[in-house]
Order: C-alpha cells, then sequence, then structure tokens
C-alpha cells in the first residue's frame, strides 16, 4: 500500500552524489496554501525540486495542512518524496517547523493545529508553549527558527519538549552577514547541545516568482508593494536555490543533517486509514446484514405485492457490490439521515449516481423507481473505477440547518465536520487584489476588475483592457497583466462546503486538521473534496433546495384544507394532463423548467414522458448549447434527420439521446467505448472538462481520444467532433443521474400545479424567496388559470398564504397571508390570528390593543389594505389607527373618549393600486397598466395577447413593465427582457448593438415600450428589438421591481 | 423681528464643484465603498444622463462611464457650511447654522445699514453667485417659516402674519418640516397640505402626529418661539480644497488658489479682520506637502492683493511633485485697520528665532537647500532615506532600530565607482533585489569593505557577479 515506502537512513543512496555536488532535502518550504505567502503550487515546487535533484521535499504550510493532498499528488507525479509538516508561530514562544516522523507524529500534528485553530477565529490560529507539554510529541520533529536575535531559553524549551527530535534551523538567504550569523548559531548550538541543520524558508520554487511574492505579501498586509517596504523580502532568495548554490552558502554538515532528518521521516500520507462511524450498526449485527435488513424491510413497503425480479437481481447485485467496496457504513449514513428528515417531517432526497439505486429505492433514499429508469442503473457504483459512491441529498432549504446539527449532535463535534472548499483566485478577485497592491487608484481598480468579466474564451486580455480604453502595453498595466496571470488558479482562503460532511469512527482530528468555519456552531476540515477523493475519505453531501419546502408546504396546506393527504411517492406518475401543460410551457413556478430558456424549449422538446423531462432540465444548460448538442437532438426528436450511430458500441451508450451526447456520464462512455479509456482515466477527463477553463489541460486527451478512436476504427472527423462538443460541455455537462432526481422534483411540482394550483401557488409563496418569479407574477398566473385571490385582511389572514374554499368552486381561492405586507414580522401575524380564534375583532382599537400591536405594524395593516372590514378605506384606516392609545391598566373596560368625526379624502383607483405593489407587491385590483391602456392603445401599442395572434415577422409595437432582464452567459451580448401587461408576458430580445445604443432605456426603464420585429417558431414568440422608449412617467410612483442580471 | 434664510438644495455637490475647473462635466458624489457604493448627490450635467441621487455607483457608471465620481465627506460639508455662516456674520449678527444646509439671518437690524430687504437680498444673491453656492432665500416673520419657505418656494419674502398662513396653507406637507415618518404618515390619510391639517381638531390632530409635529405647526404659524443659538465666527481659518487632478503646472493652481484666497478673503471680511501670516500647502499623493509661509507687514484681506502675494511666491516655488490639494490655515488674525502705507516704513530689526533664520537661508538659497533627514522603509538603499521638509520642525534622531540592516550613515544620493583598492571584505555579500514595480529593479550584492585607506565603505556589484565595486555610502 505504501507506495512510496522508505528504507531505512543510510541504506538508500543519496542521490546527486554523481555530480559531486552535496545531497539536499527541502525542510522548510511553504506553497500557496499559506495564503498570501507562498507563491507557488505544489506542483511547480515538485517539479522544480525534482529537477534539482533534491532528496525529499517537506511542504510546511503555516499551521495548516490544507495544501497537502496536492503535494501528496504532486509528490506521485514526479516521484520525489513528500514530507509532512508545518511551519507554526506561538503565540508565546519560537516559531517552529513541525515534520511528522511517524504516524503518530502526523495525528500530533493534527492535534495541535485543531487545538490552535479551533481556539481562534476563521483563518487565524493560536497556539501556546502548553500545548505541547499536554501530550507526548513522539514521532514529531522540531526545527527551531530562531529570529534576528535568538533568544536561547527559546532554543532550551524546544529541546525539552522535543529531546533528541530538536534541530536549530539554519537559514542563510545573503543576509546583512551571513558568515556572524551562521557563527552565532553555531555557538547557540554548542550551548543548547542541539545539532544545526540547513533549511530554506521556501516561499516560491524560483526566483522569477519574486514580484508575486511581493505581491502576495503587500495583498496580506492590505498596502502597495511600494508602501510595504520592509515587510517585503529583501531579495529572491527564498525559492528552490540549485544545490550548487546552496553548497556555495551552507557547510556541508548543516547539509547532510537535512538527508539525516528525511531519511528519518518515514511517514507517508498513504498509510492514513479511514474508518466510518460504527455506531449505526446494532449490536450483534455487521454493516452488512444491517443493511441488508434495512434494504429487505424498505423493499416490503416499495413492493407490498412482492419485489419484481428486475429489482430483486438489481439489488443483490447492488448489495454484492457495496459488500465488496465496504461501502455499508457510507450507506447506512445516508439512510440514517433520511431517517431523521423523515421523522422530523422534512422532504429530502438523493441524488447522484448510487442514489439512484435500487438500494437507495428501498431506502427511501429516493423516490426514483427503478422500474420508471431503468437505463440510469449502469453508473451506480463501478468495481473497476474504485471511485467513492456520490450521494446528495437535498433538503428543504428552510430546515437543512436542523439535519447538519443533527449530524454534529449523532457524531460530535469531534468526529463530524464539513469539508472545506479552497476558493481559488479567479479573474476579477485576482486583477483586483493586483492592482490595488500596485497602487492603482480605486476607480480604476473597479475598471480593470470589471474587464475579467468579459475576459475568456476567444478574446485575450489584451484586446479586451484596449476596448475598454486601457493601454495594455504600458509598463505598468503589463505588470498587472502579467501577475494577474500568474495568480489567478491560485488558492486564495479556504471557506465551507455548503452541505458536504466528513464523519469518522475515530475523531477527526487525528486524520486532518479542523478550524472553525464563519458561521457560529460550524466546523470545517482543511480538506476539500478533490482530497478526499485522493485519500479515500467518504462524504455525503447535505444541500438544500427551495423547492422541497415548497412541496412540503403544499403537501400541508392541502392536508389542513382536507382535500389531500398525499406525499412524494403518492404522486401518480405519467399523468397526460401534466405532459399537456408542459409542452404548452405553462410551467410558471414549477422546478426547474419554468425559466424564460426553458420555457422557450418546452414547446419544440414536448415532452411527453418522465425521461423526456431528464433530458429537458439536462439540455437547456451552457454544456450542451455550447458543445452543440441541442439543435441535432431536437432534429432527430422531430424526425427532420435520421437517427444514426457510428457503431453499434456507441449505440448503446447513446440510443436514449438519439445519438447525441447531452450527458456527462455518457461523454466519459464514449471516451470507454471508443477510444478505449479505462473507467479512472474516464473520470481524469471529467475532471479536465471540469477545470479546462481555468488550467487548460484537456489537449492531451484530444491526442489519446483521437489516437483511440481511430484505433477502434472511428474516424478524425469524429473524433474531432466529438473533442469539441467535450470543450463545449466544459464544467456545465449535466450528470444523467442528478438530472434524474431533480426531474422527479420537477414532475411533482408541475403535478401540483396542474391539479393543485392554488395551494401550490400558496406553497411557492410561503417559501419566497425562491425560483425565478415574484409572488406578484405567481399570483397573476393564478389568476389567469382562474383562481381567486382574496385580499390580506386582519379579519381572515393567517401569517402564510392559504387556500380557502368558497362555496361551489372547483378549486380554492387563495388567502393572501399577512406576510405578503412587507416588513410585517410574523409573532405579530400569529397573535393576531390567535387572538382572532378566541373572539374576532369588533373594532381597530379591538385589534391593536389584543394583538399588541405598535404604531409601525397598525401603519403596515391600515396601508396594506388590511383594515378594510374594521375601518374602511385606507385613509380612514390609517386615522383611525393613528388615534389608538394604549390602553391604561386601570381604565380597561371603560369605553373609550369619543372622538370628532373628520372628513377625510377617498383614495383613488390608481392610488390604491400604487399603495398595493408598496406594501404587498402585488395588486388585487386592476393590472397598472389596465390605467394607461386607453393611452397605450392611442399610442399603437398592442396587448400581449394580441401579439399571440400576430404571426411571424409582423411589425409590432408593445408597452409592459419590465419584470426581468437577464444576460446568458451562452449568448454573447444579447439580453433578455421580459414585458408584462394585463394579459401576460411578453419575451423580448434585445441584440448587442441596441442595447449599446439605448443603453438608458434598457437598463433604466420600468415601463418600457418596444417596436419590433415578431419572431414565432415552433410555438415560441420572441419581439427582436429594434427600438426602445422609456415611459416610466407614466407610472407615476409604482413600486414595480424586475429582476436584473441574476 | 424678520428672519432670512438661505437654504442651500446641494451644499455637498457646490462644495465640491466651485474647486474644480471642470465643473460643467458630469459629476457625483458617492457614498459607501465597493459595490455598495451609491450615489449621494449628481450635478446638472450628470443628471441629464439620468444619473441621480440613490443610484448605485455601478448603475451610474453604466449609465455613463466617463462620469467623475468624488467620494462624499461629511465632514468638508461641515467644514463649508461652517464657511458659509462665517460670510453671513457680515450681514447680521444673529447668524444661526443648527439647521442642516441653512443659514438663519435675522434681517430687520441690518436694513438701516444695507438699506432694505431688496438690496440686502440683492447682495447675498451677488456673494453667493460669486462663491458658487446654488441657494434659495426667503424671508419671513419667524425663523422656522422663513426655513420651510427657503426650501419650497424661493424668492418668497413675507412680513405680516396673514399672509404667513396663507403661504404656509398652500405648502405640500411633505415639505412642511415635518418629519419624514410624519409627514408619510399624513399623506396616507390624505392629507396632502398644509391648510387640511390647519381646520383639524387640534387635539384629535395631536393624538396622531405627536407634541413635537405640533408644536412645529405652531412654531411655522409664528404661535411659538424657540431660541436659537447663534453662530460664533472661529479664530482659525483652514480650509482645503481637493484637486480633480494632479498636477505640477503652477498654471493650473491658479484657479483653486484664487478660490481659496476668495473664501479666505470672505471669511476675514465676516469677522472684520485681516490677515497677517498665512501657509500654503501643496499636497502630493505622497510624502509631506510642499508649504510655503506668507508674512505680511500689516494685515491684509482685499483678494487681489493676497493673491498677487501668493502667487508671486508660489511662482518661486519648484513642485518637485504634482499637487493634489491645496490647503490654506491662518491663525493670526488681527483686527483689520485698513492700510496706511508708509512710504520708508523702516521696521526695527528683530533677533530672528531659529524658524525664521531657517526661513531666510530658504528665501535666500532657495527652497530646497536648506532640508532635514528622514529614514523610508524601503529596501533600495537609494530610497531608504528621504529629504524632509525641515518646517515641520525638528525631530530629534532616536537611536537605531535593532532589526534594520546596518547601513552606513552617509548614503551617497548616487552611487559611484569605488576608486579605491579593496584591502578587506569585513562582510557580505548581501543580496538586494527589490523595486521591480516602478520600473527601478534592483539585483545588487552588498560588502562591507576596507579601502586601502582604512575607511569602511558600503559597496556593491551586480548580483552574483564579481568585477569592480560601486560605492554606496561611507560608515562613520
Amino acid at each position: 500500500m505504501n507506495v512510496f515506502h522508505i528504507p531505512v537512513a543510510g541504506s538508500r543512496p543519496i542521490p546527486g552524489r554523481d555530480d559531486g555536488l552535496p545531497g539536499y532535502a527541502e525542510l522548510h518550504c511553504l506553497s500557496a496554501f499559506s495564503f498570501q505567502r507562498g507563491a507557488s503550487v505544489a506542483q511547480e515546487l515538485f517539479e522544480r525540486a525534482a529537477k534539482l535533484k533534491y532528496a525529499a521535499l517537506a511542504i510546511t504550510d503555516e499551521a495548516s495542512l490544507a495544501g497537502i493532498v496536492r503535494a501528496l499528488e504532486a509528490s506521485r507525479k514526479t516521484n520525489l518524496r513528500l514530507i509532512v509538516g508545518s511551519e507554526v508561530q506561538l503565540d508565546d514562544g519560537p516559531k517552529l517547523v513541525l515534520l511528522a516522523e511517524t504516524a503518530s507524529g502526523y495525528t500530533r500534528l493534527c492535534q495541535l493545529l485543531t487545538l490552535a485553530r479551533r481556539r481562534a477565529g476563521k483563518g487565524a490560529y493560536r497556539l501556546l508553549r502548553d500545548d505541547f507539554a499536554g501530550a507526548a510529541n513522539d514521532g514529531l520533529l522540531a526545527l527551531w527558527i530562531p529570529n534576528a536575535s535568538p533568544d536561547t531559553t527559546e532554543g532550551a524549551w524546544v529541546r525539552r519538549m522535543f529531546p533528541e527530535r530538536a534541530w536549530l534551523a539554519v537559514e542563510l538567504h545573503r543576509g546583512p552577514d551571513d558568515a556572524a550569523r551562521l557563527a552565532r548559531l553555531r555557538a547557540i548550538g554548542a550551548e543548547l547541545g542541539m545539532p544545526l541543520v540547513a533549511s530554506g524558508d521556501v516561499h516560491m520554487h524560483v526566483r522569477g516568482r519574486r514580484a508575486l511574492q511581493d505581491t502576495l505579501t503587500a495583498i496580506r498586509h492590505g498596502t502597495t508593494v511600494d508602501e510595504a517596504g520592509f515587510k517585503l523580502f529583501p531579495n529572491g532568495e527564498r525559492h528552490l536555490r540549485t544545490r550548487r548554490a546552496l553548497a556555495a552558502i551552507y557547510p556541508a554538515d548543516l547539509l547532510q543533517e537535512t538527508l539525516r532528518i528525511a531519511a528519518r521521516c518515514t511517514f507517508s500520507l498513504e498509510e492514513l486509514r479511514y474508518e466510518y462511524p460504527h455506531e449505526l450498526v446494532p449490536r450483534g449485527r455487521t454493516a452488512a446484514s444491517w443493511l441488508r435488513e434495512l434494504t429487505e424491510a424498505g423493499a416490503r413497503k416499495r413492493w407490498p405485492g412482492g419485489v419484481p425480479a428486475k429489482a430483486r437481481t438489481l439489488i443483490e447485485h447492488e448489495l454484492a457490490l457495496i459488500s465488496e467496496l465496504h461501502y455499508e457504513s457510507y450507506f447506512l449514513t445516508v439512510h440514517d439521515l433520511v431517517r431523521f428528515a423523515r421523522e422530523k417531517k422534512i422532504l429530502c432526497q438523493g441524488r447522484g449516481s448510487a442514489a439512484n439505486s435500487a438500494v437507495c429505492y428501498a431506502l427511501g433514499v429516493t423516490e426514483i423507481d427503478p422500474a420508471r429508469m431503468h437505463m440510469l442503473f449502469e453508473r451506480f457504483v463501478s468495481r473497476e473505477r474504485n471511485e467513492p459512491p456520490d450521494i446528495d441529498i437535498d433538503f428543504e432549504h428552510e430546515r437543512r440547518e436542523e439535519v447538519i446539527q443533527y449530524v454534529f449532535r449523532r457524531y460530535g463535534r469531534e468526529r463530524a465536520a464539513l469539508t472545506a472548499v479552497a476558493s481559488t483566485y479567479r479573474g476579477r478577485g485576482a486583477m483586483r487584489d493586483v492592482a490595488k497592491a500596485l497602487g492603482l487608484p480605486p476607480d480604476m481598480v473597479d475598471r480593470l476588475a470589471r474587464c475579467m468579466d468579459h475576459w475568456g474564451g476567444t478574446q485575450g486580455l489584451d484586446e479586451v483592457l484596449r476596448e475598454r480604453g486601457f493601454d495594455p502595453d504600458a509598463p505598468l498595466l503589463r505588470r498587472v497583466i502579467a501577475l494577474t496571470t500568474q495568480l489567478i488558479g491560485m488558492p486564495r482562503h479556504l471557506s465551507q462546503h455548503p452541505g458536504g460532511f466528513v464523519m469518522s469512527e475515530h475523531p477527526l482530528s487525528t486524520l486532518v486538521p479542523v478550524e472553525n468555519a464563519a458561521m457560529e456552531g460550524r466546523t470545517v476540515i482543511q480538506w476539500d473534496k478533490d482530497d478526499l477523493d485522493v485519500l479515500g475519505l467518504l462524504k455525503v453531501d447535505c444541500l438544500a433546495l427551495g423547492m422541497l419546502t415548497a412541496i412540503r408546504k403544499t403537501f400541508d396546506l392541502l392536508r389542513a384544507s382536507g382535500r389531500r393527504d398525499m406525499a412524494l411517492a403518492d404522486i401518480p406518475a405519467e399523468d397526460p394532463a401534466v405532459y399537456d401543460m408542459v409542452g404548452r410551457a405553462d410551467t410558471i413556478g414549477v422546478f426547474q423548467i419554468e425559466s424564460r430558456a426553458q420555457m422557450a424549449m418546452l414547446p419544440r422538446l414536448r415532452p411527453k414522458c418522465f425521461y423526456d423531462l431528464v433530458i429537458e432540465v439536462a439540455i437547456v444548460r451552457p454544456g450542451p448549447i455550447q458543445g452543440d448538442m441541442v439543435h441535432p437532438y431536437l432534429r432527430r426528436r422531430r424526425g427532420e434527420e435520421p437517427v444514426d450511430y457510428p457503431s453499434p458500441q456507441l449505440q448503446a451508450v447513446l440510443e436514449r439521446t438519439l445519438g447525441v451526447p447531452l450527458f456527462q456520464e455518457q461523454v466519459m462512455q464514449i471516451a470507454i467505448v471508443a477510444a478505449g479509456y479505462t473507467p479512472g482515466e474516464a473520470d481524469q477527463l471529467r475532471r479536465s472538462m471540469a477545470a479546462w477553463k481555468r488550467h487548460g489541460g484537456l489537449e492531451p486527451h484530444r491526442e489519446r481520444l483521437a489516437r483511440g478512436m481511430l484505433a477502434n476504427g472511428y474516424s478524425q472527423a469524429f473524433a474531432d467532433h466529438l473533442f469539441e462538443q467535450i470543450k463545449g460541455f466544459g464544467s456545465y455537462g449535466f450528470p444523467e443521474s442528478h438530472a434524474a432526481s431533480f426531474a422527479l422534483v420537477t414532475y411533482t411540482s408541475c403535478w401540483l400545479k396542474r391539479h393543485e394550483p392554488a395551494a401550490f401557488t400558496c406553497g411557492l409563496i410561503n417559501s419566497a424567496p425562491m425560483g425565478f418569479y415574484s409572488p406578484d407574477q405567481l399570483l397573476q398566473d393564478a389568476r389567469r388559470h382562474g383562481i381567486r385571490v382574496l385580499p390580506v385582511d386582519v379579519r381572515h389572514s393567517v401569517w402564510d398564504c392559504v387556500p380557502e374554499m368558497p362555496r361551489g368552486a372547483p378549486q380554492p381561492a387563495i388567502r393572501l397571508g399577512l406576510r405578503m405586507i412587507r416588513g410585517f414580522p410574523e409573532g405579530a401575524a400569529n397573535d393576531i390570528a390567535s387572538q382572532r380564534a378566541r373572539q374576532p375583532f369588533h373594532d381597530v382599537t379591538d385589534l391593536c390593543v389584543r394583538a399588541d400591536l405598535d404604531a409601525r405594524q397598525r401603519a403596515l395593516l391600515a396601508d396594506a389594505g388590511a383594515l378594510r372590514g374594521l375601518a374602511g378605506h385606507r385613509h380612514r384606516a390609517r386615522w383611525r389607527i393613528a388615534g389608538v392609545e394604549s390602553p391604561t391598566p386601570l381604565f380597561a373596560d371603560a369605553p373609550a373618549v369619543a372622538e370628532v368625526d373628520v372628513a377625510l379624502p377617498l383614495p383613488t383607483r390608481a392610488e390604491d393600486v400604487r399603495a398595493d405593489y408598496a406594501l404587498t407587491g402585488t395588486t388585487l385590483g386592476p393590472h397598472p397598466l389596465s390605467f394607461l391602456r386607453t393611452l397605450l392603445v392611442r399610442r399603437r401599442c398592442r396587448r400581449s395577447a394580441e401579439l399571440k395572434r400576430c404571426g411571424n415577422g409582423a411589425q409590432v409595437r408593445t408597452a409592459g413593465l419590465v419584470t426581468l432582464r437577464q444576460r446568458p452567459q451562452t449568448a454573447s451580448g444579447v439580453i433578455f427582457m421580459t414585458l408584462e401587461d394585463e394579459d401576460g408576458m411578453t419575451n423580448v430580445v434585445v441584440w448587442n448593438d441596441l442595447a449599446q445604443r439605448q443603453r438608458r432605456e434598457l437598463l433604466e426603464s420600468r415601463l418600457l415600450a418596444v417596436e419590433g420585429k415578431l419572431e414565432s417558431r415552433h410555438g415560441v414568440q420572441h419581439l427582436i428589438a429594434e427600438r426602445l422608449q422609456d415611459w416610466t412617467a407614466l407610472l407615476g410612483e409604482l413600486d414595480t421591481r424586475s429582476r436584473d442580471f441574476h | 423681528m424678520q428672519w432670512a434664510c438661505i437654504s442651500f438644495p446641494q451644499l455637498a455637490l457646490d462644495d465640491v464643484l466651485r474647486r474644480r475647473s471642470d465643473a460643467p462635466a458630469p459629476l457625483v458624489l458617492f457614498e459607501g465603498a465597493g459595490s455598495r457604493a451609491r450615489v449621494y448627490a449628481a450635478n446638472t450635467a450628470a443628471r441629464h444622463h439620468g444619473l441621480s441621487a440613490g443610484q448605485s455607483l455601478t448603475a451610474a457608471r453604466a449609465l455613463y462611464p466617463r462620469v467623475n465620481a468624488v467620494e462624499y465627506d461629511a465632514a468638508a460639508v461641515e467644514r463649508c457650511h461652517d464657511f458659509l455662516a462665517a460670510w453671513a456674520y457680515r450681514y447680521s449678527s444673529q447668524v444661526c447654522r443648527t439647521f442642516p444646509q441653512a443659514l438663519l439671518l435675522e434681517v430687520r437690524a441690518s436694513f438701516r445699514l444695507f438699506g432694505g430687504w431688496a438690496a440686502l437680498h440683492a447682495e447675498l444673491r451677488r456673494d453667493l453667485v460669486a462663491l458658487g453656492f446654488e441657494h434659495r432665500i426667503a424671508a419671513a416673520p419667524n425663523p422656522h417659516a422663513a426655513l420651510v419657505l427657503a426650501r419650497a418656494r424661493d424668492g418668497c419674502a413675507i412680513e405680516d402674519e396673514a399672509h404667513l398662513l396663507d403661504a404656509l396653507g398652500m405648502l405640500p406637507v411633505q415639505r412642511s418640516g415635518l418629519g419624514a415618518v410624519c409627514a408619510e404618515s399624513l399623506q396616507r390619510m390624505g392629507l396632502r397640505r398644509l391648510h387640511q391639517l390647519f381646520v383639524l381638531p387640534r387635539a384629535e390632530l395631536g393624538k396622531r402626529i405627536g407634541a413635537q409635529a405640533l408644536l412645529h405647526l405652531d412654531h411655522l404659524r409664528g404661535a411659538a418661539s424657540t431660541a436659537l443659538d447663534c453662530y460664533q465666527p472661529p479664530d482659525v481659518f483652514d480650509q482645503r480644497i481637493e484637486l480633480p487632478f494632479n498636477t505640477v503646472s503652477h498654471e493650473s493652481l491658479l484657479f483653486p488658489l484664487r478660490r481659496l484666497l476668495g473664501d479666505f478673503s470672505a471669511f476675514l471680511a465676516g469677522r472684520d479682520s485681516g490677515a497677517q501670516r498665512f501657509t500654503l500647502a501643496f499636497e502630493h499623493e505622497r510624502g509631506v506637502p510642499t508649504e510655503i509661509s506668507v508674512g505680511l507687514l500689516a494685515p491684509e484681506r482685499d483678494p487681489e492683493l493676497l493673491f498677487a502675494i501668493a502667487r508671486a511666491r508660489l511662482d518661486r516655488t519648484r513642485l518637485r511633485e504634482p499637487v493634489c490639494g491645496l490647503r490654506l490655515v491662518s491663525d493670526e488674525l488681527p483686527p483689520f485697520t485698513p492700510a496706511r502705507r508708509d512710504l520708508f516704513d523702516t521696521r526695527p530689526q528683530r533677533a530672528v528665532t531659529w524658524d525664521a533664520l531657517r526661513e531666510r537661508l530658504r528665501a535666500r538659497l532657495g527652497e530646497h537647500a536648506v532640508h532635514g533627514l528622514a529614514l523610508h522603509p524601503e529596501h533600495r538603499p537609494e530610497r531608504a532615506w528621504r529629504v524632509e521638509n525641515p518646517s515641520r520642525g525638528t525631530r530629534h534622531f532616536r537611536g537605531v532600530d535593532e532589526s534594520l540592516p546596518p547601513r552606513p550613515t552617509w548614503l551617497l544620493a548616487r552611487p559611484i565607482p569605488l576608486r579605491e583598492r579593496v584591502a578587506r571584505v569585513l562582510a557580505g555579500p548581501e543580496r538586494i533585489e527589490s523595486g521591480w514595480w516602478d520600473g527601478a529593479d534592483m539585483r545588487r550584492d552588498y560588502y562591507v569593505v576596507e579601502t586601502a585607506s582604512h575607511q569602511r565603505a558600503w559597496a556593491f556589484r551586480p548580483a552574483g557577479e564579481g568585477g569592480p565595486f560601486m560605492l554606496q555610502g561611507w560608515f562613520a
């Protein structure tokens, strides 16, 4: 197992002897994971060290092992030994480099770093002398890094803590007087009886990184390189120096000592053993038998009439595989989470390759019946790939925290933590930090940073900058560009993964340091997802999904109103009425297929079955669009193009998508089937696909794919075409296994919208903010579907929007809840409801007193029109409510002093609509545009309903409220807008040149008039804008809000 | 009593615009940083392009990318307000600057001196136009009404109570000086103008808008009176102008200089004093400002004279770095007595102080002939020390910082070849590689050497190379 097993010291020839230079192992080297200090990544460091024939390289990031797995990978690639360590500055003592000699030393290091990190805020650490006294430091070597004027008491302490394992590090960097420094350290070493060793305090792999290292220093200190002064290193000596240079600086014995220490450090990360928590298995059972028991019990529930033969075969196959790979505990953990959620009535669903298995269906992790989706199971857990199973669980977004805290409770803080995300510098942030560090003025920094948004793809950075008025050839800008390019992709800081958990039988801090997250009550390990994969640690993703909240709330409302009592599993499958609705793109509010792009696709694709929904979910994504997969698929689906396959082998892979690869899994399988990739290599390809935009690295695959395909009898043209598709996929290719789980949520939400629109609309609004549409748009859509909407009213409303059953109606009406009133607190709403339940309110004073409303709450109720039943129109309500005085206990029962009645003007209808929008964001009165309709007709504007009847190519003018502006990543410079009028929505396309010319109208208008040409195809209509006019002034103070560019 | 109110609708903006020679170009003030920056105010040209207060700065730039964006500076606005109060002091001894963006002046007492309201009114406006402030002016029998009317009805002057009630009645509730919350609340009851409030039963209204607001309505109608805090002019003038550009050209400094001295003169006139001595500081992006101290034989306040003197001094000054700001400070403001110029004014020779001597030396030998020395944290030796302006007072040598590398006390301004033979190398090489960011990257190996004549020199060679030494400095 230990690939890089190190023989005992002495038995290994010291490399480099043949060139007559002394051997050397670097024992003090920071990588870029010492954030804003290290200026090279592990791969660069190892390549350089291997080239210089170092004997070993220690990576000793400051109080961190976050970069150690990457270092391990680099070490494997370069065949140069990695020594695991960390540099620490004690709060009350010396600076040390700690090196893991043995596995127990590594564990001790993790404990120390955990202690230091957990004691400080996010990103910081505090290590104290006492921490070392707490336990034996066996297996841990220490290099003491004395400062400019060495304190021998520090050295003595180090020697006491690390008997026979402490060295005095001599780090010579061509300072003012290296010879004097060396002499002094020699004397101290002799005095303390401490051996000396050479080390480099390496911050970069080559001297050429000096500028970047200085820049990082300035960034770290929040200053500019010009003002950083002595915070910068005086020279670039802190790189991996040639052994020739080292030999000139250090005496031979100090170099020789590095080899002795390196030989002692036999620990390798490969030795780490990770165990899944055991406690999920009841006493007397094995993990395997318990998993089988749970699966069988689940299967009996799923298939009350007996498990079908096919499902039985699947279950047996899967259980055998799970057992062979020892993944039982992992499945038991997932089951445990799902069980907890179910007990707490939190809706959840698993997704990912392993989630879509018969076992998971039986365990209740997913609701996807294998019978419905047979083709998905190919990619379950593969024996050959040795890839950890992949299960993400989506929970209701409002209640996910309960699940997270459950995990912490169940396994304890010691044994469960979130995984980290190593945030890297992206274009914009890199440019911003570099430009600031080089002292550019703030507004220029902003402008430069914005340029980075336009960078990427075909345009070079120089060109982008030139277009935006910069001169990329100016020396200052050349420096900015060069440094930015170097910085992009470097790690910037650690943050927490949104929900990836790692749990372990033994305390996590024996495996990896654990630190505090920015959020209270969360702890994070120092490794990210990719690191875990490398070391074979398993993680479970607990993610948040808003639609699950909405669905659960809809179920609750249906149950409470006595209409239906149903759960996810009870939704009838394959209902043609649902697909009819979807085919009409009548999907406002449902999951995933509600966006404009999705709605434009639906009438073309016309989903007829569940698998079509899976495709629909995956196809409207930048990946398939840029890979040019959408149109071939649609043409084939419509029968306009023959469906053919390059080979019978690929037919099996591509049949379900008519010969066009749409899913990530398919691309990997093509590589396996057609180009002879091993599953492991195919997985590499997947990772490269995700990363090539940042790092490149796809080119080797182009060659491999082509070679493999040619060998298997495919044409060069096919290979090239496939490669282009893969590139287009980039990081956006969507996995089928996730699409399938999403599609189920989509189907469920569609079914609810089709059959229970009132409750579903309430469920959505009560889960807001979420999805694509505002409550106003959802309510307008409901009203267009014939649902009555009843106003907010203190005599009837509760906090939430709820369905209300008027007599004789087939569908309930929607009673708006008090939550619709912007800024109204939930507690007050509940007080109103509970007081009303005891006894109805007889007037405004009664309401204010019993529900204990403060002035602001009263005003909100009055302005929102919620008092109409108690006080009349808004003006009166406001006057009344302002006059309510809090009762003094003594006269609680005395009648209120009679007031002089005053006459107040009546609000106009337009004023009412204005107030409706301002307070509740919606109106039950006429649509604002209806007040303007006569005027709009005079100005020859058509209503959106009329547009639907106009033919393709018609020249029209229309006007509407701007509800959405969007600039899709995939369409260069095009802006999509949605206009709304009393009939519904109109989709407007604004091409780049018009957008440039009419910028103000485009960005500022709330009421916009558009002249242009209609384009209708396959039931989808767009208005191609030719001229825009801002008519916002016509609206007065109406508060409409658009959702822009999110 | 008769009160005039001058309201400054865009004080913050004017404070910035009046110092810029490119004032008509689109400009916005913004508040907040990064993505949270919002437009605080926009000038006419910017508003013409659709920029307006409350927008995010990002949105404003999207509308007009070349807009000048200046950060809103509340303290500067306060100073500006103070300055205006000092100016107004010449027209009335009762000036109140308690209300934001407004000044109140009791004017009846000044009518005789200035020839009635019409003449005074015209004079106020003429001054404000010259100073460069947007303004609205109204007069009313009580200060509260004057304040409200100035903001709502520019130019209106009301002499008696009856007219006052009519004028107030027509005011929209939002512009009546009632708090925003109160005004909004009344608006929501359908009450839009003050006369609607005046007819409501007092008790019921009071219950709804509160005693404070009721009192305000009384104040407006003159039914209640309050004492106002009167303004006292300060004894120091200290004003600065930040330039929108960096410049070394004397020519382009004249506009802000004239503006600054004009304000100074207005200030002096307001408190009826003159200047005996003032200091002009030309500020640079970094480093200490270039200062010119102007002493006058007798107190002066004529703007043209002050400008002529300052200009002459400026012309003799060489600005070593671009100027980004200008500041005028004066605390010697004796009462002004118009000059009696004596042709043969012979002032007694006084003993000169150290400061005066230094000033005189500088005047004789030039600004740069006398200077101090300062350490500067920088690895490159040429830049590790700086010339310091001696007028900032002598600072004493504090001893050597242990953490700093050993450096000779005499560093040459520019290294020269070391002519003497090197007897031996005492220390080194010390490698210095730094300064890539300003195009003067340096890569050198430094040595402490002893020359044949037993002098200790600090000398260097290009990094990693042999060859002849360059001399950087001498150890004492």
